[in-house]
């Protein structure tokens, strides 16, 4: 196999890398700028330059020349070289910062160089605190400036487009943004325009950056230049605490951080997924930050003399057992969710099968020709395919009329949808049979139906399993806290800098800013077993493991093997 | 009567009695039918129809053995360049970009060829074309040369109606197009790479080193890039030779060539003469010496982009790649400037570091800052605020620069820095101690 030094450590490698992305995957640090794996390599930043050489080999024979301590002899570029755009070679002999005085001086002058036009302006910068900047000038950069002059002065607060603004002097022309509009997106929206020490990326006349995957750009932009409109000041980075996730809005399954702050979700970032979405995110799937936020239930309701009342949750339970206990089991129409976990979904149809009714069905909610073949898809929802894996199929909404018309419908029991919404009845048709639903929000309109309504924990809140159109079943993680769940045990949450140093007066730690919610895969047991069914109040984890084992779609879909990337489902034939 | 370089060998041979061949005495050249009458396509029509003769790889080697360097600047032997183009692959085209983007202060030549000899280009892009089985030339003229662009297409359109370019040339079997690109207007659309870039309808940023253009040029297939004067060499190879080109000027660096003579000196003007010419003798004698009888204080002898050179540093320094590298600079595009006693070199570093700082495309970071921090420098010098810091500064910059960026033009805006400061540092010092904040 060939082999690299690399500081005087020798490496094998296999194909043909390129330097740097090497020297990344193996841990070793090199600063960079421009470079992004999924963009094409202009060399432009020059912050990665290194020393390289190549073994002396004697032309006829092919050998390599050694010296008289047996060691190779090295013929080294006469210039350095930017390890981005370095194809690698068998023997190649390369120095960093770590070996070479020439390259730590280069790395230190090209920071000197970088920091001279740019705003210093740390304190109120978006990006400080993840900023590759600040961080390489810490670690590489010169203890000073020398220059002496005004700073070149570029436009400040472009809006771009609908989502993304530019503060010019903070771009340091690594052109990542436009390479994304032209290799990636395709939209050729955004350009670099003026010269030299004056240019920045801006669209054309008359254009604007409203492409669908316009956000991007943030992502990948290493400095402040490029921030997002509706994140713009809202909150920094060692304020908030991440978790890794994905998201909901489509059947694509792509995989993010929901970022939190005061137990609010503010925004929504990619998170790498080589299989499912590279680095990617559409800007359709960050806007929704708001829905995790706004219009959430506080605690379980029963309707009492006509009017929703605020319960206990032992109440709540106990007046859907005594609703579903008084009608034939099956007679009940259960609906599963796509929204929904597989767990919740699972546990849902176990209870439909306990009292004898037939297995739910789920209410699909697909928009033809809203897909685009890449990251956004007709299919709204995030776990249909898990929901068909569980036999949960698509409900009839013909079906469904002529059966409550027929009165062969005694009872509705709904997992975190909204079928009014959806159009499959009207809140007059369930009128005389109790609704039992499962919701997100306040603004469900099914509640005005209901005559149970317990509040379920969101995809930010809980933990569970979702498959994506393409048959990966990844797993989320709780972002943000909800009432009365010990969230850094139960649910795997991550400890964040206000866990680990809030005070009381903090909002994060105030329950009056925690929704009183449960997951369903919490709820769903305790009705079961208030109905005097043998339910065990197990975890997601061994729900999921127990779907694994029972269901043969879901084979080897256990947390373990799902890891922070999802596994790879086996396909399944069509179903019926 | 020859003259003697520095090591006493003659170089540019009997210049007096030099014969013109790029830019001979012959009014309307510049018509093709003139320019047919005066014996103009011949070169071609043998290169076509004597196909043993001049089979493709003769032609390469003819132009090999002339010793012919690029005269676009960096003086890489064109015959080499051309056998650099790998094997025809009959599902790849293959591409001349042709550089007449000009625009360094000093070089003005290939605007006086595309004026006064237009067809002498147009059949050396065919030759060339030939020789390296080309499907199409993209002649990039710079976009300011408006004229020059009209006129050329005028003329490249009565070569289309009259068969010697387009398919099936002269009746042969060879097929070949010319396409007139107008340049973006920045001076980074002449570096080769950019160049490509622009002609593919981008901006003209470098492109990085390897692929070689001859590997992977225009839409990634092979191209090769040759300055205008360059090709318009190739005619005069084949009608008269290669010994015969060889024979003129310098050795190592033979051939006619257009010296661009600009600055204080009695006739300025694009001249053709050997190469290997005494600096002195151009000065002298074919710029009529000094303007007012001034002293000669610096010269630049290739663009302002190569070293600066004190009068007595050229002493028996000729117009070649070896001598000038001797002396400390080098032939760049032999566009010559000429400065006299009054010039201020200060001023004079100011205006070529405004050039290069205007002129950076901005894609490199040692480059884009660098540049306009050593405007700001020698602007502050030369404004009297300057201190001899500021001198250390300038030099070290220079070492952040050169070297360090995708393509040359770091090192080109370095260069100047750096030898000025070396060569007139008494007069950079001066002005710093004069400073109201000068230091030492």
């Amino acid at each position: 196999m060939p082999t690299i030094t690399i500081d005087n450590k020798e490496y094998a490698f296999q194909g043909q890398p390129k330097l740097l992305q090497f020297c990344l995957d193996l841990g070793v640090e090199l600063p960079h700028f421009c470079y992004h794996p999924a963009l094409s390599i202009p060399a432009n930043c020059r912050q990665c330059l290194v020393e390289v050489g190549m073994p002396v080999r004697d032309r006829e024979t092919g050998e390599i020349t050694r010296n008289d301590d047996g060691e190779p002899v090295i013929r080294w570029m006469p210039k350095m070289t930017t390890s981005c755009s370095v194809d690698m070679a068998d023997g190649m002999v390369v120095r960093t910062h770590r070996t070479s005085e020439q390259v730590e001086r280069a790395q230190k002058d090209n920071l000197e160089f970088l920091l001279i036009n740019h705003p210093l302006d740390c304190p109120i910068c978006d990006q400080a605190g993840h900023c590759p900047l600040q961080n390489q000038t810490y670690k590489y950069g010169p203890e000073g400036s020398r220059f002496e002059f005004l700073k070149v002065q570029k436009p400040k607060k472009v809006v771009l487009g609908p989502r993304v603004m530019l503060d010019g002097e903070r771009c340091i022309n690594c052109t990542r943004c436009t390479r994304f509009t032209d290799e990636v997106s395709k939209s050729h929206q955004l350009t670099i325009i003026e010269r030299g020490v004056k240019n920045y990326p801006m669209t054309a006349p008359g254009e604007v950056f409203d492409e669908p995957y316009s956000m991007n750009v943030i992502d990948i932009c290493p400095v402040g230049a490029l921030t997002s409109i509706d994140f713009r000041f809202r909150a920094r980075i060692w304020e908030m605490s991440s978790a890794p996730s994905i998201t909901v809005t489509n059947a694509k399954g792509a995989n993010c951080s929901y970022w939190v702050r005061d137990n609010l979700v503010l925004r929504i970032t990619p998170r790498t997924n080589l299989d499912i979405n590279e680095y990617w995110l559409p800007d359709e799937d960050r806007a929704v930050w708001p829905r995790f936020n706004e219009h959430r239930p506080e605690g379980s309701q029963v309707r009492m003399a006509g009017a929703l009342k605020s319960v206990d949750w032992e109440a709540a339970y106990a007046r859907v057992s005594e609703l579903l206990g008084s009608v034939e089991g099956s007679n009940i129409l259960f609906l599963g969710s796509p929204y929904a976990t597989v767990e919740d979904n699972y546990l849902l149809g176990k209870l439909a099968a306990s009292l004898g009714a037939s297995a739910p069905a789920y209410i699909p909610h697909v928009e033809p020709g809203a897909g685009d073949g890449w990251l956004i898809t007709d299919d709204k929802t995030p776990n249909a395919e898990g929901c068909r894996r569980l036999g949960i199929h698509p409900v009839d909404p013909e079906l469904v009329r002529a059966r409550l018309e027929a009165g062969e419908i005694a009872a509705v029991y709904v997992l975190e949808d909204d079928p009014v919404a959806s159009g499959l009845f009207q809140a007059a048709d369930v009128q005389d049979i109790p609704v039992i639903l499962h919701t997100y929000h306040t603004t469900n309109e099914t509640i005005a139906a209901a005559d149970v309504v317990l509040p379920a924990a969101m995809v930010v809140e809980t933990v569970g399993t979702y498959v994506s159109v393409d048959g990966y079943a990844q797993r989320v993680w709780p972002a943000k806290a909800i009432r009365g769940v010990n969230r850094t045990l139960r649910m795997e949450m991550g400890i964040s800098r206000p866990d680990s140093h809030g005070t009381p007066f903090d909002r994060w730690h105030n329950e009056s800013n925690q929704v009183n919610c449960k997951p369903s895969w919490e709820m769903l047991p305790a009705i079961a077993r208030s109905m005097g069914l043998q339910e065990e109040d197990a975890s997601p984890k061994a729900i999921m493991q127990e779907v694994a084992q029972t269901i043969g779609s879901f084979e080897g879909a256990d947390y373990e093997s799902m890891g922070a990337h999802g596994v790879r489902l086996a396909e399944i034939g069509a179903t019926v | 009567m020859p003259s003697p370089s520095r090591n006493g060998a003659t170089k540019a041979g009997d210049w007096r009695n030099y014969e013109r061949v790029l830019l001979p005495p012959v009014r309307d050249l510049h018509r093709f039918e003139v320019y047919v009458k005066h014996g103009g396509y011949e070169a071609l029509r043998a290169v076509l129809t004597h196909s043993k003769k001049w089979a493709p790889d003769k032609v390469t080697e003819a132009v090999k053995a002339s010793g012919l360097r690029g005269r676009g600047g960096a003086g890489f032997s064109t015959g080499l360049k051309w056998s650099f183009m790998p094997p025809v692959d009959p599902g790849t085209p293959r591409y001349i970009a042709c550089n007449g983007d000009e625009s360094e202060p000093g070089t003005f030549k290939d605007r006086q060829l595309m004026e006064y000899n237009p067809h002498l280009i147009f059949e050396g892009i065919l030759i060339a074309a030939r020789a390296m089985q080309i499907d199409a030339t993209y002649l990039y003229i710079r976009g300011e040369y408006v004229d020059w662009i009209r006129h050329m297409e005028h003329e490249l359109a009565k070569l289309y109606a009259e068969g010697y370019v387009g398919k099936r040339i002269l009746g042969t079997d060879f097929s070949s197009e010319i396409i007139i690109h107008k340049g973006a207007g920045a001076y980074i659309c002449g570096e080769e790479t950019s160049l490509l870039e622009s002609v593919e309808g981008k901006r003209a940023y470098p492109r990085i080193k390897p692929p070689f253009p001859a590997q992977k040029g225009l839409w990634g297939c092979p191209t090769t890039v040759n300055n205008v004067e360059t090709l318009a060499c190739a005619p005069l190879i084949i009608n008269r030779g290669a010994e015969w080109f060889a024979g003129i000027g310098a050795e190592k660096h033979p051939g006619p060539v257009l010296y661009g003579l600009s600055g204080h000196v009695e006739r300025p003007g694009v001249y053709e003469y050997p190469t290997g010419m005494l600096i002195t003798d151009l000065i002298e004698e074919v710029a009529g010496g000094m303007r007012g009888g001034k002293k000669l204080k610096a010269i630049v002898p290739g663009g302002a982009s190569v070293p600066v050179l004190r009068a007595d540093m050229i002493d028996g320094v000729t117009m070649d790649t070896e001598s000038l590298r001797e002396a400390g600079s080098m032939m760049g595009t032999a566009g010559m400037l000429v400065m006299d006693e009054d010039t201020d070199m200060v001023k004079f570093l100011r205006r070529v570091t405004r050039f290069y700082h205007h002129e950076s495309c901005g894609q490199c970071t040692p480059c884009r800052e660098g540049t306009g921090w050593i405007e700001n420098l020698v602007t502050r010098i030369d404004e009297g605020e300057g201190t001899l810091r500021d001198l250390d500064i300038l030099m070290d910059l220079c070492d952040q620069m050169e070297g360090r960026t995708v393509c040359a033009l770091a090192d080109a805006a370095a260069w100047p820095v750096r030898n000025t400061i070396q060569r007139f540092r008494e007069e950079f010092e001066a002005k710093c101690r004069q400073s109201i904040y000068a230091m030492a």
